[in-house]
């Protein structure tokens, strides 16, 4: 199917269900040692992104925001979750993450495929880090020193730690999961894509 | 894998079917409060802004007869987080902070201006989970998809794709069960064939590695699902000739009086403290 609007609302929607039903259930998370968990929700938009463009990257980001945003006001279970419940942090931030693996992924286009998708997949997850944890820092400084116990001056030292230890594995993450969902794809693309006649003709001897 | 069991009954939001005046309001409406209530909530560092906007989400709640337990369920598990902050506010003082003490015990002492920091916090996130639990309470999920539509109706004057946007919404709100099924047979199959997820697994690349056999599958059955929704729609020549819709919301005066006092008191919230020289 050639690349058509259609296409763009449908794999738009399709993806931010996939990042909304991560977000609502545990399957989001992966189980990290030290009682911390790794968050896979942000690949179904870098996934768009490099599908579809940067515009379906941007809905997916925006699907995915809303979707935490809303679980974080209604449901919330971690000590993060009210200063997620402010679309500053939540949706803000995730518009953005579509863009940049889009944009990553175009410039290694050339290259092989799977090592493409993954850069594009490990940008994704670092913007995503980044992002977050700065609008986290802008906006909530002071409710974050009271969670973490430390004074404000020192919580941008404390957010870069967090950024690199946390954001480093979750990019890691993400560009595997990339990589191997877009080779997938583009595998079962091309599958599909040839004609059963095609297949008769090589079959005759 | 914890809980497979509940994955088919994911849903976002919880409609509560009953009438009252704010149900009736047309999706627009309840877009639009929406919005003057979270963007005060999240933007202004007003406190008087956060209290009216609470007083505005309590009053839609009593009128839209939804009981306010419902809402403010998710509260009480994140009451020790505010506890918590209260007790580090209580052990370091802010510079410059010449409010009265309200508490002191020993090196500890909570001023004026810390607690009313914490309460503020506490407040911003109520006024949150009251608006946005409400709006899921007042609203269908059609009702949430064709929202969208008329409220960026205006823009599609200037070539913002509004119809495209809403029917993303549209197919999502569609596609979430269907995932969320496809998810639990996933996992139920390959805990069938004895697949364990991760535990035991070392380093970052090979504990991703483990979830691959679950999320690859589900992320490329929901693609081509897509893709035979795209043949689908084009089928039935989605994009050619004028765009109908079945379902019309038609409002009525205090529909539109609904609408214009949401924006009038968006504006209130934002510009008011700023004006008056409120805290």
């Amino acid at each position: 199917m050639e690349r058509t609007n259609i296409r763009r609302i449908v794999v738009s929607g399709a993806l931010g269900a996939v990042s909304a039903v991560m977000a609502v259930t545990p399957l989001g998370y992966l189980p990290w040692f030290g009682g911390a968990s790794l968050t896979i929700m942000h690949i179904p938009v870098i996934i768009a992104a490099i599908l579809e463009g940067p515009v379906a990257g941007a809905i997916v980001g925006l699907v995915f925001g809303v979707t935490s945003m809303v679980k974080a006001a209604t449901a919330p279970i971690g000590p993060l979750d009210p200063l997620f419940a402010n679309p500053l942090v939540s949706v803000l931030p995730r518009l953005f993450i579509g863009v940049v693996a889009w944009g990553v992924y175009r410039l290694f286009r050339g290259k092989l495929t799977p090592l493409a998708a993954g850069l594009a997949g490990a940008a994704g997850g670092i913007t995503n880090t980044v992002l977050v944890l700065g609008a986290l820092g802008l906006t909530a400084a002071a409710q974050l020193s009271g969670t973490f116990g430390v004074a404000t001056s020192a919580l941008p030292a404390v957010l870069a730690t967090i950024a690199l230890t946390n954001g480093l594995i979750e990019a890691a993450a993400a560009a595997v999961f990339t990589s191997a969902i877009i080779t997938a794809w583009k595998g079962v693309e091309g599958a599909r894509g040839a004609s059963r006649l095609s297949d008769e003709e090589r079959r005759q001897p | 894998m914890k809980g497979i069991e509940f994955f088919r009954n994911v849903s976002i939001g919880r409609y509560v079917d009953v009438d009252s005046p704010v149900h009736r309001l047309t999706p627009v409406a309840k877009y639009l409060w929406l919005m003057a209530i979270i963007i005060p909530v999240s933007v202004s560092s007003s406190t008087a802004a956060v209290l009216a906007c609470s007083i505005i989400a309590l009053a839609c709640t009593v009128l839209a007869h939804v009981r306010l337990g419902f809402l403010l369920r998710g509260f009480v598990p994140v009451l020790p987080l505010f506890g918590i902050a209260a007790v580090f506010q209580a052990l370091l003082s802010w510079p410059g902070d010449a409010s009265p003490i309200l508490v002191a015990i020993g090196p500890a002492s909570l001023s004026m201006r810390e607690m009313m920091a914490i309460a503020s916090m506490a407040l911003r996130f109520v006024a949150m989970m009251l608006a946005i639990g409400l709006f899921t309470s007042v609203t269908t999920e059609g009702d949430t998809a064709r929202g969208v539509e008329d409220l960026f109706a205006p823009l599609s004057l200037l070539g913002f794709p509004a119809r495209g946007f809403a029917l993303t919404i549209a197919v999502a709100f569609r596609f979430i069960p269907i995932v969320a099924g496809e998810f639990e047979s996933v996992v139920k199959a390959q805990a069938a064939r004895g697949a364990d997820f991760g535990s035991g697994a070392r380093g970052p690349i090979r504990k991703a590695r483990a979830y691959l056999p679950l999320i690859v599958p589900v992320t490329i059955r929901a693609l081509e699902r897509a893709e035979a929704l795209g043949e689908a729609m084009e089928a039935r020549c989605y994009g050619v000739g004028p765009a109908t819709r079945y379902v019309r919301s038609v409002g009525s005066t205090a529909d539109t009086m609904a609408r214009i006092g949401a924006v009038m008191f968006a504006v209130a919230a934002l510009a008011g403290p700023l004006i008056l020289g409120l805290h």
